[in-house]
Formats: structure tokens, C-alpha cells, sequence
């Protein structure tokens, strides 16, 4: 079987995803070309070698309806022979992208294909697509509640408090103000400029590596009024009957950050890599998705990335660096402590608490950051996982070369 | 009344009694345009205004002719660093987001036109007032110079009238004048009278002491129904891109970044669809297309219009003209010249085509709606139709369009010299002959000239003056006179054969042909001569001009030294209309089928008259050779001395015979291929296709040398 080696890889910083940050005058496409062409560009691609683009989006709808991928690829001057596909696993969507590129190689049936993701939550906003996910029958049947409700569910079970959570979103703060002000990111962030050149955000905008405790502290729970008020905790009782209180711990500050922002990955064989005289960085060693129970909905990453260590022969001690998406504080502290994983191997330079989640793209995002978190440490495997809604959880291995 | 301030944009007073303050646009230089000075007197102003206790609003006025002209074109044509642009507009948008969300109602008060920036800072008005007088123009004209609003113009004008009339408008740089102005709802009211306007103005202000735009309320709604990323939109913006496509053909940047910048910004918060528009236009606006047509069609149209480097004249002393021929272009001479105020004699030597000119001049005054059937009356009255010679006595300017023969040319002047008043000037028309060889037949050749018209003259805006040998800068001065009062933008050229735009025009259409007559498929041939910006590709322009003309036209140039009867082109000409009989549009079949004088496709018997395809065709390639004749033409034309100002071979093509207006002329166009690189070219396609494409040694020297046609 031929292997499915990671070539390269960047990102667009993630700006504010609202109409006061400074990606919302650019289009879903503009980020996601950005990408594409950066991509190209450092590595010399042939990008009429491109058997298939496979971008990650969530809220394929306006202006990311449409299959945004092959419109992307056109945009971003990619040979006409290059086709685009836009996958949607809801937040895992830019690690799909990336596993379904990596799994045509790996096959054999493609030489060459990019993995990515992009999400413009500022301009194409959350539900603008609708889906049968919001119909009451969905409701009525599995109890689907919002989701941070769902992770105020994990707290409540898990019995992690307030403190607690918050006190994992400063750590996940701190360690991105360091990060940044280290300059990791460097090597893979592409800044995005205007139609004249002109720059329109060249850093990630949303850290706050001044948060404090008592700043953290001072936010109101983001789900108690839903929860409470709108009676949607009371949903939960259908698949969990026990917990007649959900304890609403999350707030702006503990849960991901809205942003927009695009990724693009590399893959091809290890002819790819001869033919355009470049060398690998990474192979992806296994990968897996899972579907669990929907309503706590966010529990996915253990699952998952017990199934991917499986299919590598190998265990959690293997792993050197983990990337847990930080949709919500509590979905990283269940999946530290059911794994039985130190804090100082996970997210390592702070997570989309601090960087913000733009859905779509956050998966190839987290694989970029997890390779280059490799590199800097002289450090050899990474596991990259994301919880996902509908109960779905996904997980990459990936080792470097 | 009370002055609160004096400053670089003009006076702020305050009424105290109504509680309306006054802000009366007094710019230095006589026009109110956007630039430096206007941001800081409109800032100062609006700071004065917050500290003002019982202020009601303000109303938006000028003391000048026109409200305000807009953009700073100077400040903008020399700006060649995005970042300074940017910068420019981003602060204007500033200012007007200042003005708009100010907490007082704002009227601008229009006593005079408001043309780009200038109407987008009435826009950033809540409301707009204006003078009932067709004089008054509002619009947003800027693609015809490159680029698209860029002080918020392309998003507020669709959240004001609505997406579609928003697009058509700016799409198409339309001025529309202010008693139609209201019917679109690009200004709210009109009055009769200045003072009206100041009355109706403060009564808005007081019953609508909230007023706020529209865009600001949560509820807003596109007005017209299509509301952004709507399926109705994206059927309107699909069809609003073709009908653009087929009007430019690809060939101009500002129409589609217009539109694409409409869409965008109107799925966007108002506030930075502001930042989407400046983005876009800044791309404009620093572009080659943007500055180039700027320099031809604001600097070079403007100097010409002005006379500028050119002789002057005391006094025109022109009251009477005679026209000599009432066919098309005599009837609309005689028309444009009566409306200028002139009293007119149109002579022929039959009644039949004095009758049609009469119905033509009557016709086109039906046409001009802001006139009263009296004034009509009065208009019509101007021009007298006659067989007599007799009725030329006393005549100040005689303009000739008999036919183009040099004897009967002759003839005619000889015959209707003496009738003229003292001082007169003898004005032939031809498109080719040489003027001083015309002026052999006059008595006073240093009162002989040419004033070369281009039809239909009514529309038409250029007009090229011929200086003969003996012609007077006297005669000349008055000549420019004349054209200033017929609303014609003027170049002069010296004599030559077929002066300068019809030699260009020639080599255009004729290369056209020649295209053909190798083998190049027709359609390829018209496609890519529109796609290189062409406003009509040569074969439906020979269809036009009837290829008997064109026939006639190069026999007549072989006895100037021009001998093109060999090429394959005019044989091509000649076996279309001796042994096909097809003459042109307006004998029904030419290089194309016509079908109730409405033009089909290309005669499908074309082909058989032509070799196959050569191995070397293609769009790029035809579209390529059509405009390296033109430059190579130009560049025999600057030999001959014809040109004498680089401004003239701008204007008069693009003005005169629909050259491609992006490129901002051909020099303009020779310029940004290089001058060396371009001569290379050309030589490598005289190699190839004949010496008609050599470089001109005006070219390879200037090329040598490095030098330019235009240093900006």
C-alpha cells in the first residue's frame, strides 16, 4: 500500500467572526484561495497534479454554498484540471478533509490531494444552512439540545466546576500568548491581503493572553438561560435521567471562539514528493471516526482516538503531542482524564479557547499546528482529535519523516 | 443669520430662530471638489456643529455653479501607492459615516450638479433637495473613468433606490438631470427657485428631527423587493454580468468590479461594505486601465475642450453658415448648428434630400424634451432649405459635404466663394482629401480649413480641425470658437492625406478584412477586436460605412502614394461587391446578412470566398494584429507630422471612432506594451504578415532613446 505523506501545510490567521473583525470583508473564498495558493506556492506544486480539493465547511450555505472547494481552487489560479469537493462533518470537517485526502492516496487511487478547511462564521453565520438537525422530530427522538448545553452536560457528570474550566481556558490563553509571542506559528501562517496587497490581517486576532481568573470569572454562563429559562436542560433527562441539574459552566470565555479562517494540506505519495523535489514532513499513520450518543454530542475524541490508536498497534503512551479540539474546557479536561493524558502533552500552545474554531477549517488547523508543535520539539507522533456534533467524534495519527 | 465659521470648504451659519445651521460650499478655484481641504472644512465644521446648543440640522449648500464635482482628480491621478489611496478614501468614508450619523437631519440643498463624489456625499445626506432645471446633473459616472465610487456610492445608492436601478446607473456612469432625477428617487424633492429650496429644506429638517438613514434601522429592507442572496438576486446579478459582458466584451475592469462590489457589500454590514467598496476601488484606482483613461478622457478630453497650446481668436464673428450638401451629415450639421443658436442655410441641388433635412432637424428637436414647443419653433426657424445659391450671400462659415471628389470640390468653392461676407471662412468636410489641395480653388486659403465631423454628427463629440498650408491662426481660433459653441471637443491636425483619424480608422478596418481574406474566421475577427476594447469590431464598421466607400476611398489613396490594391484584403472588397453584390448595411447584405436592416450573422457564403484557416489564428492572434496596425498606422502618422499634440491621438480615437476607451489611446496603449518591446513586435509582424505592420522610425527612435509618449 503506498503511503500518504503530508507534504505541507498552512493556515490563514483566524480573525474575529464578526462583522467588526478584520477577515469579515473578505469572502469565505478569498480565505480559502488564500490558502490554496500559499500552499502552491511554497511547495512548487504543479497544481495540475492534483487529483482531488477537499475543503472542510460547515455552514454550506450563501456565500460557502455551492461547493466553495472547486471555486477556491479556481480562485486561487490552480491548473483547470484540479478538481474541488466540500465535505461537511460538522467541526471535524477540516480533519475529514485531510483524512479523506490522505485515504485516496493512501489507497493508491489518487498521487496528490489537498485536505483543508474554511469557515467565515462572520459573514455565512452558524445555521444559515439550516438541516434536519433543528426539526423537532430530531428533538423528540434523541433529545439533541445546543451545544453548550452539552458540554455543560459533561461538566455536570464529570464534576468539573467553574473553577475549573476556567482555569483551563487561562492555561489554554497563556500558552497561546506565549506561543505567539514565540513566533511558532511563523513558519505556517499565511498573512491575507486585499486585492491590492494590502494587508488585512497577517496574526491571529482573537487571544487574550492578558485573561485573568477573575476576569474569566466575571462572564455569565453562556447556556443557563436557554438551559433554565427555555426549559432545554430538562431535554436532557430523556438520555439522562439521573441528572436533574445541569450546572452551566461555560461562558464566552471557556468555550471555542467564533472566527473566521482557512487551512490547506499537502498529501501525495512519495512520488509526489520526487517529482517536485520536495521531501515529506509528515506521514499519517491512522485515522478513525466514531459515532456515539447525540445528545451529550461532544464526547467523540476518546472514542475516536482509541480506535485510531488501534488501527496504528498503537497505545496513548506512543503519542507525543495530542490536539483535543477546545470546542468547551470540559470536552478537554474528559478527555485528559479518561485517557489518563498530562495537560503538558495536550495542546501545547493553547487551543481554540484562545484561537478561536472556524468549524469548517479548525481540523486541518489543529493537524498544521500539531506538526509544527512536532518539528520545534523534536518530538515524533501527534494525534489530532475534534468532538462533533451529532455525536460524532474524529482522530488522526500522523508521524513525522 | 449668524457665522460660526469660515474656512477652506466654505461658510457654517446658523439660524438661530429656526434652529437650522447652513453649510455653504465656497471652495477655492470655483468648484467644490473632495480632496484635502474639503475633509478638514467639513470635519471643523461638523465639530463646530456638536458644541452648538439647539441646533435642528443642517442643510448641505453651494455657492458655486455646481454643487460639488466630486473627486479630486489631480490629488487621485497621481496617487500610484495603495496604501495612500486606501487611506484617502477610507478617511472620506469617515467623514461621511461622520456626516450620516451626526444625530441631526442633514439636507443637501443641489442649486447645481453633483457628479460622483460629489453626489456620494448627498447620499450621505438624509435628504436631497433639487432645483427643477434640466441644467442639474446627479450621478455616479466614475467607471467612465476606470474606476467606481469610492466614498461609499456603490452601497449606498442600492440601499437607497434599490440593487438593480442602483447597478444600471453606476454600470453605466449615467448623469441623469435633475427633473428625472426625482422619478428614480436620486433626490427626494424639487422646487422652482433657490429660495424654495432653502425654505423646503429647513421644513424637512423640522418635521423630521430624528431622521436617520435607512440602512441604520434594524428592520431596513432593500428597497424594490430583491434583497441580497435572495434567488431573485442571484438571477438579476447573473443577468446584470452577461448584459456588462456584452457590452465591454471583457476589455473594462470598472463595470465588473462595480458589480461584484454591489453584490458583496450588499450582503454586508453597511458599516464595512464601506471598507469592501474602498478596497475594491483602490485596486482601481491605482491601475493602468484607471490611470490611463483618466489621463486621456479627464486630462487630454478637458485640455482640448479648453483649446489649450491652441491659437485664439478675438471674436468668432461666425452669425450665418451655409451648409453645401443635405445628405445625413449635412442635415446634422445644419441641426446641431441651429441649436447652437446660428442661423443656418442648407443648400443641395435637389429638393428630395432638402426635405429629408428638414424632417431630420424637426426630429431631432422632438427629441430634446427639456425644450418648449416654442423654443422648438423658435430652433427650427434657424435653418432655411434652398436650391438657390443666392440664399449663400452674407454667409460668416460655409461647411461643404458634397461629394468627395476634388473637382467637384473645386467647382463648388469656386462657385460659392463670392457670395460670402467679407472675412468668411470655407470649411470642407472631407474625411480624406488634403485641405490645402482644396484650398487651390479658394481665393483666401488663409480662410480655408477643415472641420472633419464624424456621423451621426448629432451624437458624435469629436471634430477634427484641418489646418491647410495658408490656414490663418486667425481662421483656426475662430474655427475652435465654433466648436465650442456646437459642443464639440476639438484636434488639430495638420494636412495630409486622410488626416489623422481617418487614416487610423482605415487601417483598422481594413486589416479587418485582410484578417479575413487569409483565412481567419470572420467571427474571430469581430469577437476579438471588441474584446481588445473595440466599441465595434471592423467588419460590421466597413458593413456600416458600405464597402463601395471603402472601395472608393483606397482608389482614391493610391493617387497619395498609398497603394494597397494588392493586398488580398481589397480584393476580398472588390469580389464582394462585383460579383456578390453585397455593398453594406444599408443595402441589405455585406460581411453580414441583414434582415429588416437589423444586422444576422456573417454571410455564411464569406468562407467559400476564403482560403482555409492559416496555422497560425486565434482570438489572441487577430485581436493582436488589429491592434498592432493601429500602432503601427499611428506611428507613420506621427512621421508624416500630422499629430501635433499626443493628446489629439488619444482624443480623436477614442472620441471619434470608438477606439478602444480602456486603453486611454493608442499611444497610451503603444505605452503600456513598451515601446521596445512593441517595436520588436511589430517588426517581427511585418516579417510575418507585411510592411503595413513595420515600425515607423518616429517609433524605433523614441524607442532607441527610451523615451515615452506621457510622463505623468
Amino acid at each position: 500500500m503506498p503511503e500518504a505523506f503530508i507534504y505541507d501545510a498552512v493556515r490563514t490567521p483566524r480573525g474575529k467572526g464578526k462583522s467588526s473583525g478584520s477577515l469579515y470583508v473578505q469572502r469565505p473564498i478569498d480565505l480559502a484561495a488564500t490558502a490554496l495558493a500559499s500552499l502552491r506556492d511554497r511547495t512548487g506544486l504543479d497544481t495540475s497534479l492534483v487529483d482531488d480539493v477537499v475543503l472542510g465547511c460547515v455552514t454550506q450555505a450563501k456565500e460557502q454554498g455551492a461547493c466553495i472547494a472547486r471555486f477556491a481552487a479556481l480562485q486561487a489560479g490552480y491548473d483547470l484540471d484540479a478538481p474541488g469537493s466540500t465535505v461537511n462533518r460538522f467541526c471535524g470537517s477540516g480533519l475529514e478533509a485531510v483524512n479523506s485526502a490522505a485515504s485516496m492516496v493512501g489507497s493508491g487511487f489518487f498521487d496528490c490531494a489537498i485536505g483543508g478547511g474554511v469557515e467565515s462564521m462572520s459573514r455565512v453565520p452558524m445555521g444559515s444552512d439550516g438541516g434536519a438537525i433543528f426539526d423537532v422530530s430530531q428533538q423528540w427522538s434523541f433529545g439533541s439540545v445546543p451545544q453548550g448545553i452539552s458540554a455543560d452536560l459533561i461538566a455536570t457528570m464529570r464534576g468539573y466546576s467553574r473553577a475549573d474550566v476556567d482555569a483551563f481556558a487561562l492555561e489554554s490563553q497563556r500558552r497561546a500568548g506565549r506561543a505567539i509571542e514565540a513566533g511558532v506559528h511563523q513558519g505556517s501562517l499565511v498573512p491575507v491581503l486585499d486585492e491590492s496587497g494590502l494587508p488585512i490581517l497577517a496574526v491571529d486576532e482573537l487571544p487574550r493572553p492578558d485573561s485573568t481568573l477573575e476576569g474569566l470569572g466575571k462572564l455569565q454562563p453562556a447556556f443557563e438561560m436557554m438551559g433554565r429559562q427555555f426549559k432545554l436542560d430538562t431535554l436532557v433527562r430523556k438520555q439522562y435521567p439521573h441528572v436533574h441539574r445541569v450546572e452551566h459552566v461555560h461562558t464566552a470565555g471557556n468555550s471555542s471562539g467564533i472566527v473566521d479562517g482557512a487551512a490547506a494540506v499537502l498529501l501525495g505519495n512519495a512520488e509526489l514528493g520526487q517529482r517536485l523535489g520536495i521531501t515529506p514532513r509528515a506521514r499519517v499513520r491512522s485515522m478513525a471516526v466514531v459515532g456515539e450518543e447525540p445528545l451529550i454530542m461532544l464526547t467523540g475524541p476518546m472514542p475516536a482516538t482509541r480506535k485510531a490508536l488501534q488501527r496504528a498497534g498503537m497505545s496513548v503512551g506512543d503519542i507525543d503531542l495530542f490536539e483535543v479540539n477546545e470546542a468547551f474546557a470540559s470536552v478537554v479536561l474528559a478527555f485528559m482524564e479518561e485517557l489518563d493524558v498530562p495537560h503538558d502533552k495536550v495542546n501545547l500552545w493553547g487551543g481554540a479557547i484562545a484561537y478561536g474554531h472556524p468549524l469548517g477549517a479548525t481540523g486541518a488547523m489543529l493537524l498544521n499546528t500539531a506538526l509544527d508543535a512536532l518539528e520545534q520539539k523534536g518530538l515524533g507522533t501527534a494525534c489530532i482529535t475534534l468532538c462533533i456534533g451529532g455525536g460524532m467524534g474524529i482522530a488522526t495519527i500522523i508521524e513525522r519523516v | 443669520m449668524a457665522e460660526l465659521l469660515k474656512n477652506s470648504l466654505g461658510t457654517l451659519s446658523f439660524d438661530e430662530s429656526s434652529g437650522v445651521a447652513t453649510l455653504t460650499m465656497a471652495m477655492e478655484g470655483g468648484v467644490n471638489k473632495v480632496n484635502d481641504a474639503f475633509g478638514l472644512g467639513l470635519n471643523e465644521a461638523l465639530d463646530t456643529l456638536a458644541q452648538l446648543d439647539g441646533l435642528k440640522g443642517l442643510v448641505l449648500a453651494s455657492a458655486h455653479r455646481d454643487f460639488c464635482v466630486g473627486a479630486d482628480i489631480d490629488m487621485l491621478y497621481k496617487l500610484t501607492d495603495p496604501a495612500d489611496v486606501f487611506s484617502m478614501v477610507s478617511q472620506i468614508n469617515a467623514l461621511f459615516r461622520k456626516l450620516e450619523t451626526f444625530g441631526k437631519p442633514v439636507v443637501a440643498a443641489l442649486t447645481g450638479t453633483a457628479l460622483g463624489g460629489g453626489f456620494e456625499l448627498a447620499l450621505a445626506c438624509h435628504h436631497r433637495i433639487a432645483l427643477n432645471d434640466a441644467r442639474i446633473q446627479v450621478g455616479l459616472p466614475e467607471v467612465m473613468l476606470g474606476v467606481i465610487p469610492g466614498a461609499g456610492g456603490t452601497q449606498r445608492l442600492p440601499r437607497l433606490i434599490g440593487i438593480q436601478p442602483a447597478v444600471e446607473l453606476m454600470a453605466q456612469g449615467a448623469r441623469v438631470r435633475a427633473p428625472k432625477a426625482k422619478g428614480k428617487g436620486l433626490v427626494d424633492a424639487l422646487v422652482d427657485t433657490p429660495e424654495q429650496l432653502l425654505d423646503a429644506a429647513r421644513a424637512w429638517i423640522v418635521a423630521n428631527p430624528r431622521a436617520k438613514q435607512p440602512w441604520e434601522s434594524r428592520s431596513f429592507a432593500f428597497p424594490g423587493g430583491v434583497q441580497p442572496q435572495t434567488t431573485d438576486a442571484m438571477n438579476l446579478y447573473t443577468a446584470a454580468s452577461a448584459m456588462l459582458y456584452d457590452k465591454t466584451a471583457g476589455a473594462l475592469c470598472a463595470p465588473e468590479v462595480l458589480l461584484q462590489v454591489v453584490q458583496e457589500g450588499c450582503r454586508m454590514s453597511f458599516e464595512r461594505s464601506l471598507e469592501r467598496e474602498a478596497r475594491a476601488f483602490t485596486k482601481l484606482a491605482t491601475s493602468g486601465q484607471a490611470k490611463d483613461m483618466m489621463r486621456t478622457l479627464w486630462y487630454h478630453k478637458n485640455a482640448a475642450d479648453k483649446h489649450e497650446g491652441l491659437p485664439r481668436a478675438e471674436a468668432e464673428n461666425i452669425e450665418k453658415i451655409a451648409i453645401l450638401g443635405a445628405g445625413m451629415m449635412g442635415a446634422g450639421l445644419a441641426s446641431i448648428c441651429a441649436q447652437a443658436g446660428y442661423s443656418v442655410v442648407i443648400k443641395d441641388i435637389a429638393q428630395a434630400p432638402l426635405d429629408a433635412a428638414e424632417k431630420r432637424v424637426r426630429d431631432n428637436l422632438k427629441a430634446m424634451r427639456h425644450l418648449s414647443a416654442d423654443e422648438r419653433e423658435e430652433v427650427a426657424g434657424r435653418v432655411s432649405y434652398t436650391l438657390e445659391l443666392e440664399l449663400l450671400r452674407g454667409t460668416d462659415l460655409v461647411i461643404e459635404a458634397v461629394v468627395e471628389n476634388l473637382e467637384v470640390k473645386h467647382k463648388v468653392i469656386a462657385e460659392v466663394e463670392p457670395l460670402l461676407a467679407g472675412g468668411a471662412i470655407f470649411a470642407s468636410n472631407t474625411s480624406a482629401l488634403p485641405i490645402s489641395d482644396l484650398a487651390k480653388a479658394s481665393a483666401h486659403p488663409e480662410r480655408f480649413i477643415g472641420l472633419h465631423y464624424f456621423s451621426p454628427v448629432e451624437k458624435m463629440p469629436l471634430l477634427e480641425i484641418i489646418r491647410g498650408e495658408a490656414t490663418s491662426d486667425e481662421t483656426l481660433g475662430r474655427c475652435l470658437r465654433f466648436a465650442k459653441r456646437t459642443k464639440k471637443t476639438p484636434i488639430v491636425v495638420n494636412d495630409g492625406y486622410a488626416f489623422y483619424t481617418t487614416r487610423l480608422f482605415s487601417a483598422y478596418t481594413l486589416e479587418g478584412v485582410q484578417l479575413v481574406a487569409e483565412g481567419h474566421d470572420p467571427r474571430l475577427v469581430e469577437w476579438g477586436a471588441r474584446t481588445a476594447g473595440m466599441i465595434v469590431g471592423p467588419l460590421q464598421v466597413f458593413d456600416e460605412v458600405t464597402l463601395t466607400l471603402g472601395l472608393k476611398a483606397m482608389e482614391g489613396a493610391s493617387a497619395y502614394g498609398y497603394h494597397l490594391a494588392d493586398l488580398p484584403g481589397v480584393a476580398l472588397l472588390r469580389t464582394l461587391v462585383n460579383e456578390h453584390d453585397r455593398l453594406g448595411k444599408a443595402h441589405g447584405a455585406g460581411f453580414y446578412d441583414y434582415e429588416k436592416g437589423r444586422r444576422k450573422g456573417i454571410w455564411s457564403g464569406l468562407t467559400e470566398l476564403t482560403p482555409p484557416p492559416p496555422a497560425e489564428t486565434g482570438i489572441d492572434i487577430v485581436r493582436r494584429r488589429l491592434m498592432l496596425i493601429q500602432a503601427a498606422e499611428v506611428g507613420r502618422v506621427l512621421d508624416d507630422g500630422v499629430l501635433q499634440r499626443h493628446r489629439d491621438a488619444e482624443v480623436g480615437a477614442i472620441l471619434g471612432l470608438g477606439f478602444a476607451p480602456g486603453t486611454g489611446g493608442p499611444l497610451s496603449w503603444m505605452q503600456r506594451q513598451g515601446l521596445a518591446a512593441l517595436v520588436h513586435e511589430l517588426e517581427e509582424a511585418a516579417a510575418k504578415w507585411g510592411d503595413r505592420y513595420a515600425p515607423s522610425p518616429t517609433l524605433r527612435d523614441m524607442a532607441d532613446k527610451g523615451e515615452v509618449f506621457f510622463r505623468d
